[in-house]
C-alpha cells in the first residue's frame, strides 16, 4: 500500500487494523440490506425478525470503530494522508451505520405491509431493481475503499442517478396504483417508506465514494458536480 | 656483471609485465563478480582463462537449473490458473498473495493490486469474517448474496506449508438449487394434495356427524367433486411427469399427422375457454412430426391451456405452426404476462408465478414441467417471451430431423 512511511509499524498495523474493519462493517451492511429486500419480497418472519436484530451489531461497530479513531488521533496525531484516512473513516461508518437504519426501516415496513395480507410485492421489479443498484453501489464503494482507487469510486457517484430516476419511476407508479383503487393507498405508501430507503442508501454509499476521493486526493468533492470531480480527480 | 644486471633487469621486467597482467585479469574478475546479472565470464590469459572456463561452466549450470525452476514455476501456476475452482494463497495473516482467474471472477480478487491485503477485506460477507475468526476449517462456508449476481458460492481454506493457507471457492449455484427443488418438490406435493384432501374429509365428516337433509347433502356432495377432480388432475400429471421422466428408450419415431393433431389442440383450448377467448390457429409448411404422439400432443395441449388459463376474457390466442428448416409451434396470448425473473425457474415444478392466482384457475403446477420434459425427449426447446402486462409467447423448436415431408392428404 503506498501510503507514506511511518515512524511507527505498529500505527500502520493499528490503522490496517481499524480499515479492516470498516470494511467488515460494510460487509453486515451490505448483508442486511439484501435480507431487508428479500424480507420485502417474501414477507418472511424470521428474516424481518433477524435484520432488526442484527442492526444492533452494526451499531457496535460503529462504536467500536469510532473510539478506535479517537485512540488513533489522540495517541499518534497523524498527518497528511493518515490523518484524512482518519476522519474519512469516522465518516464513513456513520453512514454505514444509517444504511443499516434504513435495511431495519425496510425490514420493519415488510412486516407491516404482509400484515395487510395480500400484497403485490411480487409486481414491483422497479423496487428490486433499485435496490439491486444500491447494493452494487455499497458493494463498489468499499472495493474502492479497500483498494483507495478514485476511478472506481468516481463511478459510484455517477450510478446514483439511476437510483433516483428508479425512485421517481416507483413513485409515478404508485401513484397509478392508488388512483385506479383506493384501497392500496395503505400499503402503497408504505412501498414509497421502501423506496426511500433504498434511495437513502444510494446516497450514502455516495457519501461513502466521496470520502474515498477525499482520502487520495484531499479534495472535498462534497456538493460537487460530477463533472467537477471528474475534472478534480484527473489532476494531479 | 652488466649480464647479471641485464638478466635482473629482463626478470624485473617480466615479473612487472606479470603483476601488470594479475592486477588487470583480477580487476576483470571483480568486475564480472560484482554484477548484479549473471553474465558471461570474460575471457582470461594464462592460468586465468582456466578459472574464467570454470566460472563459465558453473554459471550455464546454474542458469539451466533457473530456466528450468523458471519453467516448472509457470507450469504449476498455469495449472492452478487453468483449475475451475478459485484459488488464493493467503499469508499466515490472513493476507493475499496470489490468486487465480477464477479467484478473480468469483470473489473480485485483483492479484496485483490487492496483493499484501487481508483477505476480509474484499470478502466481506459476515459469514465468511467469522468463518475466519472462529479458524475451524474442517468444513467450507457457504456464501449467497446477490451482490455476486445470485451466485451461491462455497469456501474453504486449507492449510498449507509454513503457516500458509490455501483459500479455495467454487460455484455451487447448481447444485443448491438442485437440492432446494428437491426439498420443495416433497413439500409442494404434500401440500397440493393435502389441501383438497382436508376439504374432503371435512365434508365427509359434516355429512356423517350431522342430520343433514338430502338437499344439503346434495350441495355438499356438489362442493366436493371439483376437490376430488383436482386431486384426480395432480396425480395424472404427475404420472405423466414420471412416466415422461423415466422412458429410459428414446421416444418411438411414430409419424405425428400435425394438422389432425393441431385441430386437437385447438378443440380442446377452446373446450377449456367456453368461448371466452378468441382462438386461432395457423399453419405454414407442410411437415409432420416424428416422435412420440401422445407426449407431443401432451406438450402443445399444455402451452395452448395455460394461455386460456392467464389470459382474461375477452383477449387473443394465436396457435401457429411453421415448419421451415426447423419446425415451431408457438402459442402466442395477449395474457398478463411474467416478470423476467421468473423465466429461469418457470418449467420447475410447481414453480408458480402467484400461487393463488394459478390454483384458482385450475393449474397443477406441473405442465410446464411436463412440457419441458417431453420437448426435450425430442431435442426440441422451449423458448419463452413474455412482457408483463402485454402477453407472452411460447414457442416449441424441433430440429430438423424431426420433421418429414406431411402425408398426402386424403380426400375427405
Amino acid at each position: 500500500m503506498g501510503m507514506t512511511e511511518h515512524i511507527s509499524k505498529q500505527f500502520e498495523a493499528d490503522l490496517d487494523t481499524t480499515r479492516t474493519r470498516v470494511l467488515q462493517m460494510g460487509g453486515l451492511v451490505e448483508a442486511q440490506i439484501l435480507a431487508a429486500i428479500n424480507s420485502y419480497a417474501t414477507g418472511a418472519p424470521d428474516l424481518i425478525a433477524q435484520v432488526i436484530e442484527n442492526d444492533a451489531r452494526v451499531n457496535g461497530y460503529e462504536v467500536a470503530i469510532d473510539g478506535a479513531c479517537g485512540q488513533l488521533l489522540v495517541r499518534r496525531q497523524p498527518a497528511a494522508i493518515d490523518l484524512r484516512l482518519i476522519m474519512a473513516i469516522s465518516k464513513i461508518v456513520t453512514d454505514l451505520e444509517r444504511m443499516g437504519d434504513e435495511a431495519k426501516k425496510i425490514a420493519r415496513m415488510s412486516k407491516r405491509i404482509h400484515e395487510h395480507g395480500t400484497h403485490q410485492a411480487q409486481r414491483f421489479p422497479a423496487i428490486r431493481h433499485a435496490a439491486q443498484v444500491a447494493v452494487k453501489m455499497l458493494r463498489q464503494a468499499l472495493d474502492a475503499f479497500a483498494r483507495l482507487d478514485v476511478a472506481s469510486a468516481a463511478e459510484v457517484l455517477k450510478e446514483d442517478s439511476e437510483i433516483d430516476s428508479e425512485f421517481k419511476s416507483v413513485l409515478r407508479q404508485l401513484i397509478t396504483y392508488m388512483m385506479e383503487d383506493p384501497r392500496t393507498i395503505t400499503s402503497a405508501l408504505e412501498t414509497v417508506w421502501v423506496a426511500k430507503a433504498i434511495e437513502r442508501i444510494g446516497d450514502h454509499s455516495k457519501n461513502l465514494a466521496e470520502q474515498v476521493i477525499y482520502i487520495v486526493k484531499g479534495t472535498d468533492v462534497r456538493h460537487t458536480s460530477f463533472a467537477d470531480v471528474e475534472r478534480e480527480i484527473a489532476r494531479e | 656483471m652488466t649480464g647479471l644486471a641485464i638478466g635482473l633487469a629482463i626478470v624485473a621486467a617480466l615479473l612487472a609485465f606479470g603483476l601488470a597482467r594479475e592486477r588487470r585479469e583480477f580487476r576483470k574478475l571483480r568486475r564480472w563478480a560484482s554484477q548484479s546479472r549473471l553474465a558471461e565470464a570474460p575471457e582470461g590469459k594464462g592460468h586465468w582463462g582456466e578459472v574464467f572456463e570454470l566460472l563459465n561452466r558453473h554459471r550455464r549450470a546454474t542458469l539451466k537449473r533457473r530456466r528450468q525452476l523458471a519453467q516448472l514455476m509457470v507450469r504449476s501456476r498455469r495449472g492452478a490458473q487453468a483449475l475451475p475452482y478459485g484459488v488464493a494463497v493467503l499469508d499466515a495473516q490472513y493476507r493475499l498473495d496470489w490468486s487465480n482467474e477464477a479467484a478473480r471472477d468469483q470473489l473480485g480478487l485483483d492479484p496485483e493490486r490487492d496483493r499484501g491485503q487481508p483477505i476480509g477485506n474484499f470478502v466481506r460477507e459476515p459469514e465468511f469474517v467469522e468463518y475466519l475468526r472462529a479458524g475451524d476449517f474442517s468444513h467450507p462456508v457457504q456464501l449467497q448474496a446477490s451482490g455476486r449476481q445470485a451466485r451461491i458460492l462455497s469456501l474453504q481454506v486449507v492449510d498449507f506449508g509454513a503457516e500458509e493457507h490455501l483459500l479455495l471457492s467454487q460455484d455451487v449455484t447448481g447444485a443448491a438449487r438442485l437440492e432446494a427443488m428437491r426439498r420443495d418438490f416433497v413439500a409442494n406435493v404434500s401440500h397440493e394434495l393435502r389441501t383438497p384432501l382436508t376439504v374432503l374429509a371435512g365434508f365427509l365428516e359434516t355429512i356423517r356427524d350431522l342430520k343433514l337433509d338430502a338437499s344439503r347433502v346434495r350441495d355438499y356432495v356438489a362442493l366436493m367433486a371439483p376437490q376430488a377432480e383436482r386431486m384426480k388432475r395432480l396425480i395424472e400429471d404427475l404420472l405423466t411427469l414420471s412416466a415422461i421422466e423415466h422412458a429410459p428408450a428414446p421416444p418411438p419415431a411414430e409419424r405425428v399427422a400435425l394438422k389432425r393433431l393441431l385441430e386437437r389442440v385447438r378443440a380442446e383450448a377452446q373446450a377449456l375457454s367456453a368461448g371466452r377467448h378468441r382462438i386461432s390457429l395457423e399453419v405454414a409448411g407442410a411437415h409432420d412430426l416424428v416422435g412420440a404422439e401422445s407426449e407431443i400432443a401432451s406438450a402443445f395441449v399444455n402451452l395452448a391451456s395455460n394461455a386460456v388459463r392467464y389470459t382474461p376474457a375477452g383477449g387473443e390466442i394465436r396457435l401457429r405452426w411453421r415448419s421451415d428448416g426447423e419446425g415451431e409451434f408457438s402459442v402466442e396470448d395477449t395474457g398478463i404476462g411474467i416478470d423476467a425473473e421468473h423465466l429461469p425457474r418457470l418449467t420447475e415444478r410447481f414453480y408458480r408465478v402467484d400461487r393463488s392466482r394459478s390454483r384458482e384457475t385450475g393449474g397443477t403446477g406441473l405442465g410446464l414441467s411436463i412440457v419441458k420434459h417431453a420437448l426435450a425427449r425430442h431435442q426440441a426447446s422451449l423458448a419463452i417471451e413474455s412482457v408483463p402486462g402485454k402477453g407472452s409467447r411460447f414457442a416449441a423448436r424441433f430440429p430438423a430431423s424431426r420433421l418429414v415431408a406431411a402425408a398426402q392428404k386424403v380426400a375427405g
